[in-house]
């Protein structure tokens, strides 16, 4: 288990930033995993910002994973989200990534167990406007009570 | 559209969550955590024979009430927590309230207190604040 000075370390970390590019299929299939008819006018289905942001920010799941030291399955979870949207979101436009993780804690449970929460938040930008940011916090499950 | 406060959002139903569906976002997300499409793996917490729905999933059922309700660029921001699970075969059902209603820069706004529901109970709630057509 990494020690909690490794675990608040990570405050600051920056990822590598990018950008990304919402293509019409993933918007589409996305779009269709969550039971809704396409969208309309290439706008984005507003959850494109869960995975735009972090390949676009140039880190994966997996790497998020091995940042927080995950212990393999069941020892990750969501804890939430806070997405906020400026301008519309749409289809095969550039938009330039980056951020980084902005927090990081170590608690205990009620009944004992060891939870580490991180978060990370990053920013889509077009040319100089700021379009979406999300910060996610994810929990990390270091030992049952 | 005239929104006031305590007005209910018009629930909308994912009769039952898709394991197939799972597999695709899985493909889109580059989600490599096995509990999404290994049923298998998911026995080690008592789940064994079912896989996990993906998080962003069970919050696009609460976006796409609101997208129905408010129209298709109306989501200015979105504040969850996750509970419990969703898990393949699920009936999932995602609800709203109105809280207020107020300006923001040159739109009205309204803010929701939103949730997705299994059963009666709450697996997802937060709040969102969406823009009102004029």
């Amino acid at each position: 288990m990494m020690t909690e000075d490794e675990l608040v370390a990570l405050v600051g970390h920056r990822f590598p930033g990018g950008h990304y590019r919402i293509a019409h299929w993933e918007n589409w299939l996305l779009t269709d995993c969550t039971g809704r008819a396409p969208m309309p006018d290439d706008l984005a289905h507003p959850v494109v910002m869960f995975h735009a942001p972090i390949l676009g920010a140039g880190t994966s799941i997996s790497e998020l994973f091995t940042l927080g030291h995950a212990a393999g399955a069941g020892s990750v979870g969501l804890e939430s989200y806070d997405w906020e949207y400026f301008r519309p979101l749409c289809e095969d436009i550039d938009y330039a990534v980056d951020g980084g993780i902005v927090e990081a804690e170590r608690t205990t449970t009620e009944t004992g167990a060891i939870v580490d929460r991180v978060a990370f938040r990053i920013e889509f930008h077009d040319g100089e406007a700021l379009v979406a940011r999300v910060t996610n916090r994810w929990k990390f499950r270091r030992t049952a009570p | 559209m005239i929104v006031n406060v305590g007005d209910i959002i018009p629930a909308w139903s994912m009769d039952n969550v898709d394991p197939a569906r799972m597999r695709t976002m899985a493909a889109i997300l580059r989600d490599p955590y096995p509990v999404h499409w290994d049923r298998a793996a998911n026995a080690a917490f008592g789940l064994e024979g079912r896989v996990i729905n993906q998080g962003p999933l069970n919050l696009s059922y609460i976006v796409n009430m609101l997208l129905a309700w408010g129209g298709p660029s109306c989501v200015r921001r979105l504040t969850v927590a996750f509970g419990r699970p969703v898990l393949d075969g699920d009936h999932v059902v995602a609800g709203g309230q109105v809280s207020s209603v107020e300006m923001h820069d040159n739109e009205r706004w309204a803010l929701c207190e939103v949730w997705l529901d299994r059963n009666g109970e709450h697996v997802v709630t937060g709040t969102a604040a969406v823009a009102l057509p004029t």
